[in-house]
């Protein structure tokens, strides 16, 4: 493949990694926990999708985009509601972070027994392989969804965020939730939607990864470590900075990988570091 | 003086039972307690950083797999026996810890966790990918032919004995002392901590070398005694995680935490994994429970929740009444206004 083509995948990668961090930076931007559980979210939405497109055979893939952001909101909800409202009201700052820890190892172990530790697949017709041939460099369809739809689902949320009364409930909690409690908003009910918005871009990604790729209950942990790098890099709790993040990550992994077959991610991490260290508070953060 | 009695007494029985632990287990036993006694000295060290001065990170299993090879490699590489080469593990994690932090402390909290990760990461891609240290097949310890393996199985476990020891004894040596104070005023408010003139950037840049070099240590004892590494085990998140776990259960900020952490973690795998013969990943599911239930019940650990309840002291280090009292007098400060706030650090 030629050098635009491995830039052009690496762009559209990075569609794919700007989608598993925007999640993580929401919850983050409204409640300041770093949610350990995202990336297990990721993989487990994953095998949601695969057990739907199981019920559904001839469904167009794209189809099991409403069922999953479904059950992923209701989850994510309701672990809100039942676990991190509660670790949110202990004074150690720390409790909610390691409480999704924990929560993280449950569900990935759980995930092992129920599922077993063989690679799956989402293969939904010919979907996945399809491919579009533009001045000769071939372009896979699904990466190049992937992206139109992380951009599509990033400027939904901005509306969302900027021109709703809800967006307008969830900034004001982020910036005081002590404050709105005297305007009659209970902060924990607003967390519980944002944890459940987070889940559903989650599982999106979830989606678009088993669609993409093959996945076992182990997939969630590197993908958590990609969303914090898309997350950090961009700044935290910024959304555009995320997509600018996730598609420097998604360049520089393939690039690398083109430079040294076996770096894996080594690339994409060196450049994560080099960032972080010239620019601690992101492409889009507030300096610290 | 009587305050001392409880960590010397605990002392003495730990060195009598590690002595005659061969006779009071069998080999199984003996690898176990190996086993747990590393671990215990790694989760003390996280606990360093992450309890005593606000440094979480989830990078140590970096120094671990570093530790490891360090020692098999230079095993190999000189044809000694890996004993000779045990020293240099701990000198090259420290040093690889100390130069690492000169751009890991420039960021802070999640940014700071994160980092260290990605660190550990990078260190590992770079150890796959270098000639000479086996890629995906790992590294065979080559120079431990011949030898008689129950001796090396006895010696491997006093070395692991001595390093809890170590650890637990200088960690406790370290917060008695004005060094280990300021450690504690930088992880209780490191804004404030600085602006009284404790500097913070060379307490945190001690406890982090220490801790690297510490973990290095033990996984090059760990490593040693498997006669094997690769890359997927030397630097498996999973030791950093098992770190965390022991700490958040026994109770963070605490000596004593790491100790009945250590001991609930291998308590539970062995009931759950031996008596009732479920898988390792049931075991982890109910460990996560437990953690999480530990963090909604008694968030700072369950050391704290049973001292506070029935007022037990081990190895304290809260500065007592007559200990603030003589500190104030000595520093030429009214007792009362060191003695206001008796809040236990």
């Amino acid at each position: 493949m030629s050098w635009t083509g491995t830039i052009i995948n690496g762009v559209l990668l990075g569609g794919l990694y700007g989608l598993f961090g925007v999640g993580l930076a929401l919850v983050f931007g409204v409640t300041r926990i770093v949610n350990i559980m995202h990336g297990e979210f990721i993989a487990l939405s994953a095998f949601i999708a695969l057990g739907i497109a199981a019920l559904f055979p001839d469904a167009h893939p794209l189809l099991l985009v409403l069922p999953v952001v479904a059950v992923s909101f209701v989850l994510g909800y309701a672990l809100q509601a039942v676990f991190v409202n509660r670790s949110m009201r202990l004074p150690d700052p720390l409790a909610p972070l390691l409480l999704t820890f924990g929560l993280s190892v449950i569900v990935r172990n759980l995930m092992i027994e129920g599922f077993g530790v063989n690679p799956r697949h989402i293969r939904q017709g010919d979907f996945g392989q399809l491919s579009i041939d533009v001045f000769g460099v071939p372009i896979g369809v699904l990466p190049l969804v992937t992206l139109a739809l992380a951009v599509a689902l990033f400027v939904v949320l901005q509306l969302l965020l900027r021109r709703t009364k809800l967006g307008r409930i969830v900034r004001a909690t982020a910036d005081n939730a002590e404050i709105v409690r005297l305007m009659g908003v209970r902060p924990a009910s607003v967390y519980n939607i944002v944890m459940g918005l987070s889940f559903a871009l989650a599982g999106i990604a979830g989606l678009m990864l088993g669609l993409r790729t093959t996945f076992t209950p182990f997939s969630g942990v590197e993908r958590l470590l990609i969303s914090f790098e898309v997350v950090v890099m961009g700044g935290l709790g910024s959304f555009w900075g995320a997509m600018l993040a996730g598609i420097a990550l998604g360049v520089a992994q393939l690039v690398g990988l083109r430079l040294n077959p076996n770096s894996g991610f080594l690339y994409a991490n060196l450049v994560f570091l080099a960032f972080v260290i010239l620019r601690p508070s992101g492409l889009f953060g507030v300096r610290q | 003086m009587r305050e001392q009695a409880a960590p010397i007494v605990t002392l003495g029985v730990f060195v009598v039972l590690a002595a005659a632990a061969p006779w009071l287990v069998g080999d199984g036993g003996i690898g176990l307690l190996f086993e747990v006694l590393l671990m215990l000295a790694m989760a003390q060290l996280w606990n360093l950083l992450a309890g005593y001065t606000g440094l979480v990170s989830m990078g140590l299993q970096c120094f671990v797999g570093l530790g490891g090879y360090t020692t098999i490699f230079a095993a190999n590489t000189l044809s000694v026996s890996p004993y000779w080469v045990l020293p240099l593990a701990p000198i090259v994690c420290g040093l690889v810890g100390a130069a690492s932090a000169f751009f890991l402390f420039r960021l802070r909290d999640a940014y700071f966790s994160i980092s260290t990760w990605v660190f550990a990461e990078v260190v590992a891609m770079l150890v796959f990918i270098a000639p000479g240290l086996g890629h995906v097949t790992g590294m065979t310890l080559e120079t431990t032919r011949g030898i008689d393996y129950e001796i090396f199985l006895l010696t491997n476990f006093w070395i692991a004995a001595a390093l809890a020891a170590a650890v637990v004894i200088g960690i406790y040596a370290l917060l008695h002392s004005p060094l280990g104070l300021g450690m504690l005023s930088v992880r209780d408010d490191d804004i404030a901590a600085a602006s009284i003139g404790v500097n913070v950037w060379r307490n945190r840049f001690i406890a982090y070398v220490a801790a690297a070099a510490g973990c290095g240590l033990a996984g090059g004892i760990s490593f040693m005694a498997a006669l094997f590494i690769t890359v997927t085990t030397g630097f498996d998140l999973n030791w950093v995680v098992a770190m965390i776990f022991i700490v958040i259960i026994g109770g963070i900020g605490t000596l004593e935490g790491p100790i009945v952490g250590t001991a609930i973690y291998y308590g539970i795998r062995e009931l759950l994994t031996n008596v009732f013969a479920l898988s390792g990943s049931w075991y982890l599911v109910t460990l996560g429970a437990v953690a999480v239930t530990a963090i909604l019940i008694a968030p700072r650990g369950l050391w704290p929740f049973i001292r506070d309840r029935f007022g037990i002291e081990w190895l304290s280090i809260s500065r007592k009444f007559a200990d603030a009292a003589a500190a104030a007098k000595r520093a030429a400060i009214a007792p009362e206004a060191a003695t206001t706030s008796p809040k236990r650090i």
